[in-house]
């Protein structure tokens, strides 16, 4: 980071007591104002981000508007059909030039001065232009600045960083994962994603979500009592697998009988290797963090009778420090029966959704910790995440990264903790 | 005259039984009597709350019922309510206090002669542990009331909120 600030530097020196290997991370990275500043510049303008799925924006002139970091951005189709992430600030004086959650238009015209951008981006109308500016603007050079976007399973990313490595490699492992997740048949989103504020850091949930079903165990027992899931240790079995590059996923199997709709086995054998297709036959749930802010879940319950599952996508926009905007997805495939995708819905809104019993409790848990780190003594205390730290990744797994035997781990989370660790320090010593 | 007094003073009295159910369900609410609550519902009673979102002027709604915030039915209202018995729903343990503020009630005919449709205005105020800060939910309801043997039920209610981002950490309260 050319001119790196004082700020930065005092962020980088506290970094010093983090240890991700041996497990060491303190408290207070969950709330310090200048780690947070860190953050945004070196991970939030660097990494690759998601902005939504592809099947959001199905026409020409769709539109949703969502965040990157600090950052307003639209995705939209162009005329041409392209999917573009384009910064929602018009390039005269920094109005955002759209101001809806979602919809469909050819143009956009800034509320300010009335410059008119295409749904490409290209800047085409400012009003009195040859009597006001003369020849001083080229509108060419003017459009609305875009991210570098690619897609992968349907799943848009963005970056701000023109060096990015290609997504694909940004994901490695992880796009295996993927394409059970978003991938293993024609998947939809079901309606808009739902959205709420919550007074945690995003680090939180994400490592949550990438490491943490031990805490199924205690925080979600209510599940098992009142008979959606069949035991406290329902999400003990199967494997903690590093995807590398801080990403993290666990694989919940065997499952006693298969989660998906049956009648799609066709679908995902036509669309999945061998090898991820067996596995999905016997997945029984699979959370997980694409770094930095993306987490995913398939999960089943019992509900009414009938076992059912539900997919979905996780966005933890920080805010600041203690502050994150939840976005979810529930993705569902496109071709399962209409009873099917309205229990799946179902499913998802009673456990997963801000009134769900699995959610309500995470809540929670995360406000409270990220209250918690904000005093001098308290964040100082080194949190304890070495659980499985001298296990050795098992080869009895069909699936890439390092997979460790069982789910209980937090091998995931100092994954985690290493990638974010070495962005920062990257950053400040660039 | 008399025929005309007559409906004034039977839509009167129905509109007092309304009030009286609205307020009697908010005080079983907010008092976390929720095996009553429950007793106020119909067999059938669907229970929703779809996402607000924010649109462009002249779009054809700012509501959508593709997702929701709750997708709930008798069978999943009594899954929360008996959840929240357990000793592990940490959400609600301590519990919260809420207070649910019903006004701007409006009682028209419903679809049969034993329903109404009542809309009515409702400020939910939360107030949870040690902090003094409060989390507001506003919004609108939609109910169907059917009268039933025992008096008056819920048979659907729908929660309108005026939140296109929901400012609560989770909705681990009732509507």
């Amino acid at each position: 980071m050319s001119g790196t600030t004082r700020a930065a530097r005092r962020a980088l020196d506290r970094l010093a007591g983090v240890h991700p290997e041996r497990g060491e991370i303190p408290a207070f990275i969950f709330t310090d104002p200048d780690l947070f500043r860190l953050e945004m510049d070196a991970i939030f303008t660097r990494c690759w981000l998601f902005v939504g799925h592809e099947t959001e924006v199905p026409a020409p002139g769709d539109y949703v508007t969502r965040r990157m970091g600090e950052h307003p951005v639209i995705m939209v189709r162009g005329e041409d059909g392209r999917v573009r992430v384009l910064l929602n600030v018009c390039r005269h004086r920094g109005m955002r030039i759209c101001r809806a959650d979602l919809g469909n238009a050819s143009h956009f015209r800034c509320p300010y001065h009335g410059f008119t951008y295409k749904n490409t981006g290209e800047l085409i109308g400012i009003p009195f232009q040859k009597e006001i500016y003369g020849d001083a603007v080229d509108r060419g050079r003017f459009g609305l600045l875009e991210a570098r976007s690619e897609a992968y399973q349907g799943l848009v990313f963005a970056t701000w960083d023109e060096r990015a490595e290609p997504l694909r490699d940004y994901l490695g492992a992880m796009a295996w994962y993927l394409d059970l997740l978003a991938g293993r048949a024609e998947m939809e989103v079901v309606g808009p994603p739902w959205r709420h504020e919550l007074a945690t850091n995003w680090k939180l949930p994400a490592e949550n979500f990438a490491s943490d079903a031990y805490h199924t165990l205690h925080t979600h027992a209510s599940t098992a009592e009142i008979g959606l899931t069949p035991t406290p240790r329902w999400a003990k079995d199967g494997y903690h697998v590093y995807a590398g590059r801080g990403h993290g996923v666990m694989v919940g199997t065997p499952a006693a009988r298969c989660i998906f709709p049956e009648e799609l086995l066709p679908e995902y054998a036509r669309r999945l290797r061998p090898e991820q297709f067996a596995l999905l036959r016997t997945l029984a749930n699979m959370p997980g963090t694409v770094f930095p802010n993306l987490s995913f879940l398939i999960s089943a319950v019992t509900l009414k009778g009938r076992l059912v599952s539900h997919t979905e996508l996780y966005q933890w926009q920080p805010l600041a420090p203690d502050r994150i905007e939840v976005l979810s997805w529930l993705l569902v495939e496109r071709s399962a029966p209409p009873a099917w995708k309205e229990l799946s819905r179902q499913a998802y809104v009673l456990t997963f959704g801000p009134s769900g019993v699995f959610s309500q409790d995470d809540t929670e848990n995360w406000t409270q910790i990220t209250r918690n780190s904000r005093g001098p003594v308290a964040g100082r205390l080194g949190f304890i995440y070495e659980m499985g730290k001298d296990a050795q990744p098992t080869g009895a797994f069909a699936g890439p990264g390092e997979a460790y035997e069982g789910k209980y781990s937090e091998a995931n989370a100092r994954g985690f903790y290493r990638r974010w660790l070495d962005l920062l320090q990257e950053a400040v010593e660039a | 005259m008399t025929a005309a007094r007559e409906p004034a003073q039977a839509r009167a009295a129905l509109r007092e039984e309304v009030l009286e159910f609205l307020y009697e369900e908010a005080a079983l609410v907010d008092a976390g009597r929720l095996e009553e609550w429950l007793g106020l519902l119909t067999d059938d009673v669907q229970y929703r709350m779809p996402l607000r979102l924010t649109r462009e002027r002249g779009s054809p709604t700012d509501v959508t019922r593709e997702m929701q915030y709750f997708w709930d039915d008798r069978a999943t209202l009594e899954l929360r309510v008996r959840r929240l018995r357990t000793d592990f729903a940490w959400a609600e343990d301590p519990p919260s206090r809420t207070r649910h503020f019903i006004s701007n009630v409006r009682v028209a005919p419903g679809a049969t002669p034993d329903e109404v449709y009542v809309r009515s205005y409702v400020l939910i105020y939360r107030n949870r542990g040690d902090g003094p800060q409060a989390e507001l939910l506003s919004g609108e309801r939609h109910d169907i009331l059917r009268r039933e043997a025992g008096g008056w039920k819920l048979a659907r209610r729908e929660f309108i909120v005026d939140q296109a981002t929901l400012g609560t950490q989770n909705l681990s309260f009732l509507v």
